[in-house]
């Protein structure tokens, strides 16, 4: 197969796979979370009309159980699709996540920006919050640090985003030769596919050191 | 008798402590739901590398404790990140203190699974029958606590 080919099939792939994500976190925050919040509140108005201590407690545990799966669901659909990304833009939905991901993973990430911020398009933010979301999951895997930085920087033409930590770092090379990089080759085919880049530095004691850029046409 | 913020922590902080000596084993933590809210959260810990825990929090379900709180059952965890269940981003206690075999047992309060009482060590470790004698009977002590948290909380 040719590189050219290959290179059309996983981007063929990465699409195909954002898309089906989408579907799947609007039809649970679209469909099945508005039909258990009526089962919710119906039950909650047959709840009232109960007499019977054991019933109503029953119903009571019942409601509180439905709650907490719409809560469940509610969660699980903005981790699958952030529905900011599209409304308040890349920057809000990246914060948004890194308040989500500090109290998940207890490392803190220091968030700058420089600049004035653009509108991007849907899928020029989707994979910038994506590469973002797996450079910042790698910190919380391997890094070992408690802390990092992402750094916006709004240029004219360009968006610039570095995601810096302190942590363990790792052999770059040796990560090459041992085929030990597929979460960056992922990174790297998800901006090429919008026409950007991802560069990576890295050495053991050295921490890791991640930039993304993104020309932004306007 | 009514216990300070401290002299809670000092009791629960007791229980990790002697737990982590008589099993030996690399840290031990005390995980509680929120009162009010299902929220998980790591409020006393021993044998800690770093201070993550204070900001851990997890969903109901999810997570060792969650998991354990959820189900109402023990867990163990032989060879994390080896045969979970789900990501290993879901168990970031594991994670946050690079924990290699982990079990965690319930605390139960008023007949609810309200917490979790984990040790865990950051080498392969196979537990012995001694092992879990010994946390049964630490978590039977924190069990003896949780009025006094939920009470201050």
């Amino acid at each position: 197969m040719e590189l050219k080919a290959i290179e059309h099939a996983s981007t063929y792939i990465i699409q195909s796979q954002e898309e089906e994500i989408k579907r799947i976190a609007l039809e649970l925050h679209e469909g099945i979370s508005q039909n258990l919040y009526s089962l919710y509140t119906g039950l909650e108005f047959l709840q009232s009309g109960i007499n019977q201590p054991d019933l109503q407690g029953y119903a009571k545990e019942m409601s509180t159980l439905l709650s907490r799966t719409i809560q469940e669901v509610r969660l699980l659909s903005v981790e699958l699709y952030p529905s900011t990304l599209k409304t308040l833009g890349i920057f809000a939905a990246l914060k948004s996540y890194i308040k989500l991901f500090i109290s998940t993973f207890g490392v803190i990430i220091h968030v700058e920006s420089q600049g004035e911020e653009r509108e991007l398009t849907e899928h020029k933010s989707l994979a910038v919050f994506r590469t973002c979301q797996e450079a910042l999951i790698n910190i919380a895997k391997y890094a070992d640090t408690s802390e990092a930085t992402l750094s916006f920087t709004w240029e004219e033409k360009t968006l610039k985003i570095d995601i810096k930590d302190k942590g363990i770092g790792f052999d770059l090379q040796k990560a090459i030769e041992t085929n030990s990089f597929k979460g960056i080759a992922a990174m790297k085919q998800r901006m090429f596919i919008v026409g950007g880049d991802v560069h990576l530095s890295s050495g053991k004691g050295k921490g890791t050191n991640i930039s993304i850029v993104l020309p932004i046409q306007e | 008798m009514e216990y300070s913020e401290n002299d809670v922590k000092d009791l629960f902080l007791k229980e990790c402590e002697h737990l982590k000596q008589v099993i030996g084993c690399d840290f031990t933590g005390v995980a509680l739901q929120h009162h009010k809210k299902l929220d998980v959260i790591w409020p006393y810990v021993c044998g800690n590398r770093n201070d993550k825990y204070k900001y851990i929090t997890v969903r109901y379900g999810k997570g060792i404790a969650g998991k354990v709180i959820s189900s109402g059952s023990p867990m163990e965890i032989e060879n994390f990140p080896t045969n979970i269940i789900g990501k290993s981003t879901e168990y970031p206690i594991m994670l946050a203190e690079k924990i290699i075999t982990a079990y965690a047992y319930p605390l139960v309060w008023n007949g609810i699974p309200k917490g979790a009482l984990l040790i865990g060590y950051r080498q392969k470790y196979d537990f012995k029958d001694e092992d879990y004698q010994k946390l049964k009977q630490t978590a039977s002590r924190v069990q003896g606590l949780l009025p006094v948290y939920f009470v201050e909380n």
